[in-house]
């Protein structure tokens, strides 16, 4: 058998005739798809941002609750902005070099590969734009409180809470185990997700590439 | 923002003329009666989504087989897939079912079975260069949806030929 031969077979197929389903029905179940896809997407992109907005608004409510003395929060609710910012303007980057499936297949290929490429950069580097700013935060947030306390000269609170063991751990605890744990929990989950999603769907997409290409 | 009622006609219209490229597509890249269908929807959808795109820029033909091949090639199976795909509804159900099961005499189903799984077997890129071969495109509307050059068109299409060539050696001995 050549070529030709396959053709042959190949349009012989019986392929169904006409549009096979009710345009009504294929319309509401496709309208009802593509307005739950908005809604994940909206909330995917507003999510991060509004948690930077709201933690935000926990340091100035401190900073407003403790009075001028907490004026170095004003870089805390800063960085925990910036961090808000930047997920808003990767979001706006991702949407305007997004490329719909009607463009040629290289074109796209090239277009996800890049986006693949990006994602894995920015979780690997997690720590330079997200936990550094955050932990940032959170050690202003806490030298503020203790300088504060300091200045407003609460001797009581000091000597309370040297006689209280159990308070001093779970402060110790918080700071020396909880929060570096978190981070590092965060810095691993990422790392993990780059080497099970992003890095064998990265190699799928560079093969089909390659294979385009070559 | 929802396609407007002349694009709904358009996208009623490409399901009448160009519905045979989705089960095509569909049963070139998926297994099973399952996985065609979902597939099939997938790229209804994205067709549907595409639609306030189109400008007549290019072939409709052309259009859809980009959005068709597009799809089948980032198509990822998989439970978290299955999940958000649409509800099987009863038309959607049949047209599964239609492409699963053609009503094509025995002979040439079994030959056509035997290509279609030589298909499977190639690398997508192939997969995709042959199969709009098969459907009789010119080596210009070839590049057209893939963004290749005509002349790698050309190169690649001679690999992918004696590559199904190949595949389909053993089962074409046995036939004839």
């Amino acid at each position: 058998m050549n070529w030709n031969d396959y053709e042959a077979i190949w349009k012989r197929q019986e392929l169904p005739v006409g549009a096979g389903a009710d345009l009504a029905t294929l319309r509401g179940a496709f309208e009802k798809k593509r307005r739950k896809l908005a809604a994940t997407l909206f909330m995917r992109d507003i999510l991060e941002a509004v948690a930077g907005v709201f933690a935000s608004g926990v340091f100035a409510y401190s900073w407003w609750h403790v009075g001028k003395e907490a004026w170095p929060m004003v870089f805390a609710i800063a960085l925990i902005l910036g961090i808000s910012g930047f997920f808003v303007r990767e979001r706006f980057r991702a949407h305007r070099l997004r490329l719909g499936p009607d463009v040629p297949l290289v074109a796209k290929v090239e277009a996800d590969i890049a986006e693949l490429r990006h994602q894995r950069h920015l979780l690997l580097n997690i720590w330079s734009w997200y936990l550094a700013p955050c932990g940032g935060a959170i050690a202003i947030g806490g030298a503020t409180v203790v300088r504060v306390l300091i200045i407003k000269a609460q001797p009581e609170l000091f000597s309370a809470l040297l006689q209280n063991p159990a308070a001093l751990a779970w402060i110790f605890a918080y700071v020396g185990i909880v929060l570096p744990l978190s981070f590092w929990g965060a810095w691993v989950l990422n790392r993990r997700a780059v080497r099970k999603q992003i890095e064998p769907r990265l190699e799928e997409l560079e093969k089909l590439h390659q294979s385009l290409l070559t | 923002m929802s396609p407007p009622a002349n694009h709904e006609a358009t996208f009623q219209a490409w399901l009448e003329e160009h519905r045979g490229i989705f089960v095509k597509v569909a049963r070139s890249f998926a297994r099973g009666e399952t996985e065609v269908g979902e597939l099939q929807q997938e790229m209804m959808f994205q067709l549907w989504l595409s639609l306030p795109r189109f400008a007549n820029q290019a072939k409709p033909s052309t259009w859809i087989y980009r959005v068709c091949l597009n799809t089948a090639l980032t198509w990822r199976r998989g439970a978290q897939r299955r999940e958000s795909r649409i509800e099987p509804e009863a038309d959607l159900s049949r047209l599964a079912a239609d492409a699963a099961t053609p009503a094509e005499t025995a002979g040439n189903k079994d030959l056509l079975e035997q290509l279609y799984s030589a298909l499977q077997a190639m690398p997508p890129s192939e997969r995709a260069l042959v199969l709009l071969m098969l459907d009789g495109l010119a080596y210009r509307d070839i590049a057209e949806v893939t963004g290749m050059t005509e002349n790698h068109v050309g190169v690649a299409l001679t690999r992918a030929r004696k590559r199904l060539a190949a595949l389909l050696k053993g089962v074409t001995d046995e036939l004839e």
